[in-house]
């Protein structure tokens, strides 16, 4: 039972690490139909921006605002020199954003060095809670009460502000949108700006939740990223959460009990929806 | 027209036949071993062209088929015995095996859109990849395993003329099928999906027979990288081919045949030689950071690459002149 317990926390945590990468995978793709194949660059970015601004200042809070800054910065840069150019065509966006995604992976082993890098826990998340023989390790707690929050937030922008609204019409049609007199490219740029800060949110929470951080953790997390965009239904947001969840979950489990299977399955989950439901588990009505 | 072609044809066979000659006037090994890498990536740059050029499918996968290919040819060299004609069977069966696979991967996947179908076969090599590493009684995972290639190959001149030979052939082989009435049909498809399919064309059929085409090719270059190298591990499954194969397609110029060689030889020379100035300057140790941003540049300002923006030249320059019946240098020069 306590193994069950922990393995399912563990999955849930991982599963919120995921969400907050695939949310701005799927929000860029319901809104601007842009596939980013260089959202895992952004996500490691934020691992490597964290780590290094706790180095600096021993506070787990700047890290993370130094996260959200690095992925503020960065999602601008993309959107206006990466994207921008090839809207409208999905093979060269394709190409262009996984050649960005390239040049973010080398320019983290230019900058911050090509070996594995170790990120320490802040000391008020190290250790667990024990209840009789069920120990509960304080950060994964953590971070699924982050992931929730941020879940909640994004939830309540989109269907209670007008912002939110915008978005949301934008996702169902863009070409109205326009008509009614509001710049789209501005909202696709926020959008994408969001998108890049829950990447490197997700980064920056990653760092010490694994303890160490490499270069090629980008990849490795953005196809799980495109894995749950696919199941859940690109363009949702719920569908998102519930499916990185249960990628989490399986991950977790299978990673206990058929070590050797926990990426297949989840691969073959995402192969089996594709074939018989390419729409995805959630539909966005348009 | 025809003169153009033969003129073409002209070059083609000056260059092959400067390239049949070049080990017999040099003794460099150095080059001997460059030239066979790069008519080895050229014939999976070539193979993925088929795909991205000619029918407008992006596939993340190719690595797969260039893997099955290698390991084939060294699982059954090294579990049979090492001569050439086990060789021979080793990469008919490994085309065989390619060809099945990517008959039952295209059939499942290539219904999808394009951004699906990128994903899906991203997940499957990824698949592939995790089953070499793990079923390591026939792989031995990472580490790999070396064996031995056939005696006559020791030579590393034989093996550099039985390279090209493969190129060669397959060059002629892929124009065929492109200028065919099927490879035009590909190129509808490229161009305007609904209008072929509309047209009464059954779309999936022959994007299904394009990827066959293209794993069937890969396999036969993984077959021969095996043989170069007479070692495989799970590197080749990885990620880094098909980025390689991409980045020679795009930078060569997609749809063109001659662009993927021409990109293979660039790559692989620059590879070379960057990889050579770590020394001393640290660093160019990242290469992969200037081909990755000569790509992105390329994608957005040369989408037709290096040979289809000198082709495009040409015709700027030509047009006028059959139009208004007179050069016109200004509009050259400019």
């Amino acid at each position: 039972m306590e193994l069950l317990l922990n393995l399912t926390i563990n999955g849930l945590a991982t599963g919120m690490l995921i969400f907050l990468l695939a949310a701005g995978l799927t929000l860029i793709f319901g809104l601007m139909d842009v596939l980013n194949f260089a959202h895992g660059g952004l996500f490691a970015w934020g691992a490597y921006s964290s780590v290094w601004f706790y180095s600096l200042t021993e506070s787990f809070v700047i890290a993370i605002l130094g996260a959200i800054l690095t992925g503020i910065i960065l999602g601008f840069i993309t959107e206006k020199l990466i994207i921008k150019p090839v809207y409208g065509n999905h093979v060269q966006q394709i190409l262009i954003t996984l050649g960005f995604m390239l040049v973010l992976t080398e320019m983290l082993k230019v900058v911050f060095g090509p070996n594995q890098i170790a990120a320490k826990t802040p000391p008020y998340f190290v250790g667990s809670w024990e209840f009789g023989d069920v120990i509960i390790i304080k950060y994964r707690v953590f971070i699924i009460i982050v992931g929730f929050l941020v879940f909640g937030i994004f939830q309540y922008i989109l269907k209670k502000t007008k912002i939110g609204l915008i978005v949301r019409a934008g996702v169902m049609n863009k070409e109205m949108v326009k008509t009614l007199g509001i710049n789209i490219n501005n909202v696709f740029l926020y959008v994408f700006i969001a998108g890049a800060v829950l990447a490197s949110l997700g980064g920056a929470l990653m760092a010490p939740y694994s303890g160490v951080i490499y270069a090629e953790m980008g990849m490795e997390f953005a196809i799980l990223g495109f894995i749950v965009v696919v199941i859940g239904g690109m363009g949702s947001f719920p569908g998102s959460l519930l499916a990185a969840v249960l990628v989490g979950l399986t991950g977790s489990y299978m990673a206990y009990y058929v070590p050797s299977l926990s990426l297949a399955v989840n691969m073959m989950i995402m192969a089996i929806v594709l074939i018989f439901r390419p729409q995805g588990l959630f539909r966005v009505k348009g | 027209m025809t003169t153009k072609y033969q003129w073409n044809n002209i070059f083609l066979t000056i260059i092959v036949i400067v390239l049949f000659i070049f080990p017999f006037v040099t003794d460099s090994r150095t080059w001997t071993i460059l030239l066979t890498q790069i008519f080895i990536f050229s014939i999976l740059a070539m193979s993925y062209d088929i795909l991205l050029g000619y029918t407008g499918i992006v596939s993340f996968g190719h690595a797969m088929f260039f893997g099955i290919g290698a390991y084939t040819t060294a699982v059954m060299l090294d579990r049979v015995e090492p001569t050439v004609g086990v060789f021979i069977l080793s990469i008919a069966t490994g085309m065989v095996i390619a060809g099945i696979i990517s008959f039952i991967v295209g059939l499942l996947t290539l219904r999808l859109k394009s951004h699906f179908y990128a994903m899906l076969t991203l997940a499957l090599s990824g698949l592939f990849l995790v089953l070499a590493e793990k079923w390591r009684s026939l792989t031995s995972g990472n580490d790999g395993f070396t064996f031995r290639a056939p005696e006559v190959f020791k030579d590393r001149m034989v093996f550099y003329l039985v390279v090209l030979v493969c190129l060669v052939v397959v060059y002629i082989l892929l124009r065929r099928f492109v200028q065919s009435p099927l490879g035009h049909v590909l190129v509808a498809v490229r161009e305007n999906e609904q209008r072929t399919k509309s047209l009464g064309y059954k779309v999936l059929h022959y994007k299904v027979i394009a990827s066959i085409v293209a794993g069937v090719v890969a396999s036969l270059a993984g077959a021969l990288y095996a043989i170069s190298l007479r070692f495989v591990n799970t590197s080749v499954l990885t990620m880094d081919i098909t980025l390689d194969a991409l980045l020679m397609t795009i930078i060569g110029g997609v749809g063109t045949l001659i662009g993927p060689i021409i990109g293979a030889g660039v790559i692989e020379l620059s590879q070379h030689y960057l990889s050579g100035l770590a020394k001393d300057y640290p660093i160019f140790e990242r290469w992969i950071i200037f081909f990755g941003i000569l790509y992105i540049l390329a994608v957005i300002f040369f989408p037709s690459g290096i040979v289809g923006t000198i082709r495009q030249a040409f015709h700027k320059r030509k047009k006028p002149r059959v139009v208004e019946e007179k050069p016109s240098n200004s509009k050259g020069e400019s």
